[in-house]
């Protein structure tokens, strides 16, 4: 039963990665899009500000992106389920931002969840920045 | 065991010489074959450990109650076989009385050295509550946990039906034992010898008038023999059993895309879980889904919400869809919110939800091996060690 459930647990956490394997994008063209529509020189100083900031208008259970990803984006992450979330900086989760329904996806959900709204492509291109700084 | 020589002064009263290791004045006897003995003690401790850990009602300790009560079945089964194969005052036919040696008992008759006829009373009415607390124990194991030889026949409202008259039997055998004990007690007063010392040694002061039977040889070999056709019988019984399927069980196979979708933040609940009606309503509000936006495609949606709707707690028969499932009727739908949820977690420290390897009190899957086939074994729980970060 355990292995069973050891099993299970892989395959799930394995998941979100497999999701994430469209590989028609990266950060630097998100960036590159994001700032261009935003009219800005992405800035991860800005991005970082953004991410550890406390926000107003979303959930009263995700104030902030850290609320689940943590302060350090190299560090795992863990919802409010108890399900663990992969690192955001792209120094040691190379997948991340490789799929753009992935990244709309969740950009929708978690900016409505923290904000109460959609986030700026300046946000964007900004907190991208800083994920790819670390 | 020392015989004692026998001395000087043989007529003198039996009653005057205590039975102690003062002086043995009388002849000793064998009136308990060591299968006896060894059965009659094994007999207290596993009926002792079945009564403290099902008294206590707690699914960690439920194996041990389950394995203590089989054992205890095992043993009277073995007991009644000795019954008809075993030395003299083991055999059925020696101890079990008619209403004229039970009269004749109750009128101050003379000494039995084997059961007496209220003694063999007792064990008549041991065995068949033993068996009896064995076999309703197996039905509701069969119905409410889905577990076990009766599985495959039981469904849950019979086998917690039969819950209560399991608890039942089980206050009956401690008011028989406390009557077990009262009768020792008193025997060994009224007959001047330690009868408890008696099923350790076996061995019994031989007096004049007593009740004594003619010995018989026992048949050791044949007891196995039946033992092992028995043994070997409900083995294969059960592993019959566990090749039947068993209605009623929660589907086992989770849809594609429900799995993919809804298991990227949480785990992924059984559909079980929740009746359908509240499927239902999650499913429209994914925009406030516990206090995250959780939207998903409109043909997601649809897809996942038929499936749920089709598998849902209504289509279940486990103890968590009768009992936690089938009583989610208001929004937000949370299972943690029952009160029957809190109870039976109500002794899970916090520090054991706010582990990193738990996280969050709907992490159903932290602790219960078996949550996303929707069972909740009790034999499936198992809280991870590193409770601390």
């Amino acid at each position: 039963m355990n292995r069973l459930a050891f099993t299970l647990a892989a395959l799930l956490a394995a998941a979100p990665a497999f999701a994430q394997d469209a590989n028609d994008t990266s950060a630097a063209k998100l960036i590159a899009q994001y700032s261009a529509e935003a009219g800005i020189t992405a800035s991860a100083e800005a991005g970082k500000a953004f991410f550890l900031a406390n926000q107003t208008g979303g959930g009263a259970d995700t104030p902030s992106c850290t609320s689940c990803h943590t302060a350090d984006p190299k560090a795992m992450g863990q919802a409010r389920t108890g399900k663990p979330i992969e690192p955001m900086a792209l120094s040691v989760n190379p997948k991340r931002f490789t799929d753009t329904a992935f990244v709309n996806k969740w950009f929708g959900r978690n900016c409505d969840s923290v904000l109460g709204r959609e986030c700026t492509p300046a946000e964007k291109a900004n907190v991208l920045a800083y994920y790819s700084s670390l | 065991m020392p015989t004692a020589a026998p001395s000087a002064a043989p007529s003198a009263a039996p009653s005057a010489a205590p039975a102690t290791a003062t002086a043995p004045t009388t002849p000793q006897t064998r009136v308990w074959d060591l299968f006896v003995r060894v059965f009659h003690w094994s007999l207290v401790l596993s009926v002792a450990l079945a009564a403290a850990s099902g008294f206590l009602l707690e699914s960690r300790i439920l194996l041990i109650h389950i394995s203590a009560g089989l054992a205890a079945a095992a043993l009277i089964s073995a007991r009644i076989v000795w019954g008809f194969t075993g030395t003299t005052y083991a055999r059925f036919a020696e101890f079990v009385p008619g209403p004229g040696a039970i009269r004749e008992h109750l009128a101050g008759g003379n000494r039995h050295l084997g059961h007496n006829p209220l003694g063999a009373l007792m064990v008549l009415a041991l065995v068949v509550l033993v068996l009896a607390l064995a076999a309703t124990g197996l039905v509701v194991l069969g119905g409410v946990d889905k577990s076990g030889p009766f599985a495959p026949w039981v469904s849950y409202a019979q086998g917690s039906g039969v819950l209560g008259l399991h608890e039942a039997l089980a206050f009956g055998i401690l008011a028989l034992v406390a009557m077990h004990f009262a009768g020792v007690i008193f025997e060994s007063r009224r007959s001047h010898e330690n009868l408890t010392r008696a099923m350790v040694t076996g061995v019994k002061e031989r007096r004049p008038g007593d009740h004594a039977s003619a010995p018989r040889n026992a048949h050791p070999t044949l007891a196995v023999v039946i033992i092992g056709a028995l043994a070997a019988g409900a083995w294969g019984v059960t592993a019959s059993q566990a090749a039947r399927p068993v209605p009623g069980l929660p589907v086992a196979t989770l849809d594609a895309t429900y799995k993919s979708t809804c298991s990227e933040c949480h785990i992924a609940y059984n559909p079980s879980l929740l009746p359908a009606a509240a499927w239902q309503g999650i499913m429209a509000g994914l925009k406030d889904h516990f206090g995250e936006n959780a939207s998903i495609s409109a043909a997601e949606a649809e897809t996942i919400t038929a499936w749920l709707t089709a598998n849902a707690a209504e289509t279940a028969d486990t103890k968590v869809a009768h009992r936690l499932a089938a009583r989610i009727t208001e929004a937000p739908f949370a299972m943690t919110e029952q009160r029957y949820w809190k109870r039976l977690h109500a002794e899970i420290p916090e520090a054991v939800f706010a582990s990193r390897a738990v996280g969050a009190r709907s992490n159903c899957a932290a602790c219960h091996g078996d949550a996303e086939q929707g069972r909740f074994s009790p034999f499936a729980i198992d809280l991870p060690k590193e409770t601390l970060k």
